[in-house]
């Protein structure tokens, strides 16, 4: 495996051909459902499709959603940057308890947290009822912008501060130390030393988010606000499928605008960063600030974390009617949960790393190609995903077709970008003078690769992999399409008390989902930092 | 779990001796006479099933005990045997246990039930085409069986299914059969209202200021759809156009999610009236039997609309005729009988009654002319909706 630094501009000569292959199969599978898309856009007819698209109902659901993405994506970075930077770099109190705290609102799955607002937030919700006695008649309206970027906020801010923890973990703060000998400020070393070296790996949760913005379905269906998403939705409920379909592949389209957009900021970034293996030295000391700074922790995550589970205690303790066995929970719908999940993350780390290796080493146009079009399936809803996979299923893999194969299959096209990311920001910090140095000592590429870069990538590989894992633990509009008929998760029993108005029988499966996903997370960040300590 | 199972196979090995006796009765195996006597008395409303079949569960409603009251029962029918994969458009809370039920009484029977909402399955069952694995849909709404009617996956079912349930509550072509009926009503608050401050003219309902800023309704939801639907069908595009502008300037609250929050909401005092399908305020009622909640209809408008729910097998079922009789199963007595009491809809195969504080079938005033196939048309619907500001 080559290590050298290339700078070819846009050719590919230079790329180690069976990365390459590998990369670009990768690519070609996860766009592959959008010939589903096209196909039943091509439906609509070319006139009618003109009309549809330009009429000013879908220009406002464009400008809509192209505001609330900008407005997420914009708090999340500043929420989750300074975070990350707080619990890695500084003498917060209780670091690794806040630590594991603000992670966990990636847990919750987003339209439960968006249910939870509105039944706690709403105009007469529960919130108002405490307050009723103090003679609060009304609260401020939750629905809409606010209420769909609050939430959408809350529970997408973990991608930026994930990625950038990891980037702030394996920083070689010698450099920083060389800078403030230099008389440079805190700020001053931080803006011109850290963050140009964690900016890829901001800009990669950054993305996350904004994709995951585009995509999400629940939040805006239930904060009324007219996303694209909401109006796919309505179409596809009113049996519109060719329209949905077109919409759909609007939202394609703003997705490359939105990738497109992202490279630029990206820009030039150094292909390597630091001296990898390098030290960590003693933290930032915050003095008195320390107290603010805990508080603004505890905001965060008490805001994101204790109104849904809030919401969830008291539907567990109302209890649920007696509905018979439908409703009685089982211990296989974890284990289904947990298997799929795990497939889908290791999965997807397998064929992430031929993509993110390619992206993060050569500056080649066709390797950005292939790593730019994993983000795809991403931005499109899981509905969406879901139809495509079940016309390909039926029309081309009919054994396939509704069994756990095809399903981890969706949860890849759909997580793949989440566990590129974060592989690709590792690649980059990794100096390829260390993998070279191994070679002329007599290692194989291969061999230089697993002794040297594997360990030095593997909190970005760990980091990825459970982003996948958490997700898809998460996921609900793919699993009902194509999960075999029988299979049931902890989401599709939620789903299932819910959609029947049983919300006590809801609360059980959610808060296993919440234990499940929250006992990962503290894995992966006992995990994350083994090489740099 | 294990003593659910063997109950509902204890309940099973009577409602199949039960049934055998009473094959035997009407029959009239034993001869006139004697024999007969006691079956005279159950049968006496025309199904052998009557009061003997095997109940689904106890026979016990939030409502009182209850026994089968009419119909067919299952035993009298022909038996299942083979694999039917059903796409389930109702939820599994609701229909689980009925489909359990077919499935133990017969062992030669596989079902793989598969649930979703009605309008995803009908998307699903659309990209599937040709390769759909689904025999049977089983739809909360005329409207999505509609839809797949349109598409040309249904297939015509057999006279003898057909003919179990008045005319008007299937498919004129066939295509499609209503399995338990739905009807729309205005929940309301006793505390606020009383039944006579409620219009019988849904086109009066603008101009009824007991309403204002506290009538709800939720307008993403299918059924709500339908009862626009319907109106737009039955009074025009600018008539429905105007109604739902008088609506919102009345102050209609389109918050809800759906009908059973809309009918919650009126019983906590809320909402003092609402729109929503009738069993939701059953619902509420059998959890808080004092709730301030009781039901009105509105006279022969799409206010009064009688939906249903119903089946319909697909053109790709692998073998029509098990898919037919599955249908078949569920106009059976037992459950029709199982739909009163466990859903609180109207059973439609007569003989059948009703549960809890309704009306009967017959003492409906739904609208005149109104072909429920035509409640698949949502897309002009949702355009209304969206254009007026509610979606």
């Amino acid at each position: 495996m080559a290590t050298d630094q290339h700078t070819v501009d846009g050719g590919s000569e230079d790329l180690p051909l069976p990365t390459t292959i590998a990369s670009g199969a990768v690519a070609a599978a996860v766009l592959l459902p959008l010939v589903w898309l096209v196909k039943t856009s091509l439906d609509v007819g070319f006139a009618e499709a003109v009309a549809i698209s330009t009429r000013p109902s879908t220009v406002q659901v464009f400008l809509n959603s192209a505001a609330l993405v900008v407005t997420v994506t914009v708090a999340s970075v500043l929420i989750g940057v300074p975070l990350a930077y707080l619990t890695v770099r500084t003498d917060l109190p209780f670091r690794r308890a806040f630590t594991v705290a603000v992670s966990l609102p990636l847990v919750i799955p987003s339209y439960v947290g968006a249910f939870a607002f509105v039944s706690a937030f709403g105009p007469r919700g529960a919130f108002q009822r405490l307050l009723a006695p103090l003679g609060v008649e009304r609260l401020p309206e939750i629905y809409g912008f606010p209420g769909a970027a609050l939430v959408v906020t809350l529970y997408t801010y973990p991608y930026v501060f994930i990625t950038t923890r990891a980037a702030l973990k394996s920083l070689d703060t010698t450099l920083i130390d060389a800078a403030r000998t230099l008389d440079h400020s805190r700020w001053a070393a931080f803006r011109r030393v850290t963050l140009p070296q964690i900016r890829p790996a901001v800009a990669a949760g950054a993305l996350l988010v904004a994709l995951y913005t585009l995509s999400d379905f629940g939040t805006p269906a239930i904060m009324q606000f007219d996303a694209f998403t909401r109006v796919i939705y309505v179409e596809f409920t009113s049996f519109g499928r060719d329209v949905a379909s077109l919409l759909s592949l609007q939202l394609v389209a703003v997705t490359l605008l939105v990738l497109g957009l992202e490279s630029h900021v990206r820009g030039n970034e150094p292909l390597y960063a630091g001296r990898q293996g390098g030290r960590t030295s003693g933290t930032v000391p915050l003095g008195p600030w320390k107290y603010v700074a805990a508080a603004g922790c505890l905001a965060v995550a008490g805001l994101a974390l204790v109104v849904p589970v809030g919401i969830l205690l008291t539907w567990l303790a109302q209890g649920g009617a007696d509905v018979g066995s439908a409703l009685a929970f089982r211990a296989e719908y974890a284990l289904n949960s947990v298997g799929v999940s795990a497939a889908a993350a290791l999965v997807a780390t397998v064929a992430g790393l031929p993509v993110a290796y390619l992206a993060a080493g050569y500056r080649s146009r066709l390797a950005e190609a292939f790593e730019r079009a994993t983000y795809v399936g991403y931005a499109v809803p899981g509905v969406v995903l879901g139809l495509a996979l079940v016309y390909l299923g039926t029309s081309y893999a009919r054994p396939l077709y509704q069994t756990v194969y095809l399903l981890v299959a969706a949860y890849v096209v759909r997580f793949l970008p989440q566990a590129v990311g974060s592989m690709r920001a590792s690649f980059l910090r990794v100096n390829p003078a260390l993998p070279e140095a191994a070679r002329t000592l007599g290692r194989t590429s291969f061999g230089a690769f697993r002794a040297v870069t594997l360990p030095l990538i593997a909190p970005g590989l760990f980091g990825g992999a459970a982003l996948v894992f958490l997700t898809t633990m998460k996921e609900l509009p793919a699993t009902l399409l194509l999960r075999p008929s029988g299979f049931k998760t902890l989401v599709t029993h939620i789903w299932t008390a819910t959609a029947s108005g049983y919300y006590g029988h809801a609360a059980v499966p959610a808060l296993i989902l919440l234990g499940v996903s929250g006992l990962s997370m503290l894995v992966i960040l006992t995990q994350e930092g083994y090489d740099v300590k | 779990m294990t003593d659910h199972r063997s109950s509902r196979r204890r309940v099973l090995r009577l409602g199949g001796a039960a049934g055998l006796a009473s094959i035997a009765g009407c029959n009239g195996v034993f001869g006139g006479g004697s024999g007969s006597g006691s079956g005279d008395d159950n049968g006496g409303d025309g199904g052998g099933g009557g009061t003997v079949a095997g109940q689904i569960g106890s026979g016990r409603s939030p409502f009182g005990e209850r026994t089968i009251t009419g119909g067919v029962s299952m035993t009298e029918m022909p038996e299942l045997s083979g694999e039917l994969t059903l796409y389930s458009g109702r939820g599994e809370p609701l229909v689980g246990q009925l489909i359990g039920f077919i499935q133990d009484l017969y062992p030669d029977l596989t079902i793989r039930p598969r649930y979703n909402s009605a309008s995803e399955l009908v998307n699903q069952i659309e990209t599937e085409g040709s390769g759909s694995p689904a025999d049977v849909f089983f739809s909360v709404n005329a409207g999505s069986l509609g839809a797949l009617k349109d598409r040309g996956r249904t297939a015509e079912l057999p006279t003898e299914v057909l003919d179990m349930v008045p005319d008007q509550f299937h498919d004129p072509d066939g295509t499609w059969i209503g399995t338990s009926g739905r009807a729309r009503t205005i929940p309301y608050n006793t505390n606020a209202l009383s039944d006579d401050e409620i219009p019988d003219d849904i086109f009066a309902f603008p101009e009824t200021e007991a309403f204002r800023d506290a009538i709800g309704c939720a307008p993403t939801y299918s059924s709500f759809q339908a009862f626009i639907t319907a109106m737009r069908a039955l009074n025009g595009e600018s008539e429905t156009r105007e109604w739902l502008n008088g609506m919102l300037d009345l102050g209609l609250q389109t918050t809800y999610a759906d009908e059973f929050l809309v009918s919650q909401a009126v019983a906590d005092g809320e909402l003092r009236a609402g729109f929503a399908n009738h069993y939701y305020i059953q619902r509420v009622l059998a959890g808080r039997p004092n709730a301030p909640i009781a039901t009105a209809f509105t006279e022969g408008d799409a206010g009064a609309i009688f939906n249903v729910a119903g089946a319909a097998v697909l053109d790709t079922a692998e073998d029509p005729d098990l898919a037919s009789a599955f249908v078949r199963h569920l106009l059976s007595a037992e459950a029709q009988d199982y739909f009163a009491r466990e859903t609180f809809e109207y059973p439609l195969v007569p003989g059948v009654d009703p549960i809890g504080r309704l009306p009967s079938i017959d003492e409906l005033n739904p609208p005149e002319g109104l072909d429920l196939t035509q409640l698949s048309d949502l897309e002009g619907t949702v355009d209304l909706l969206r254009d007026v500001g509610m979606l």
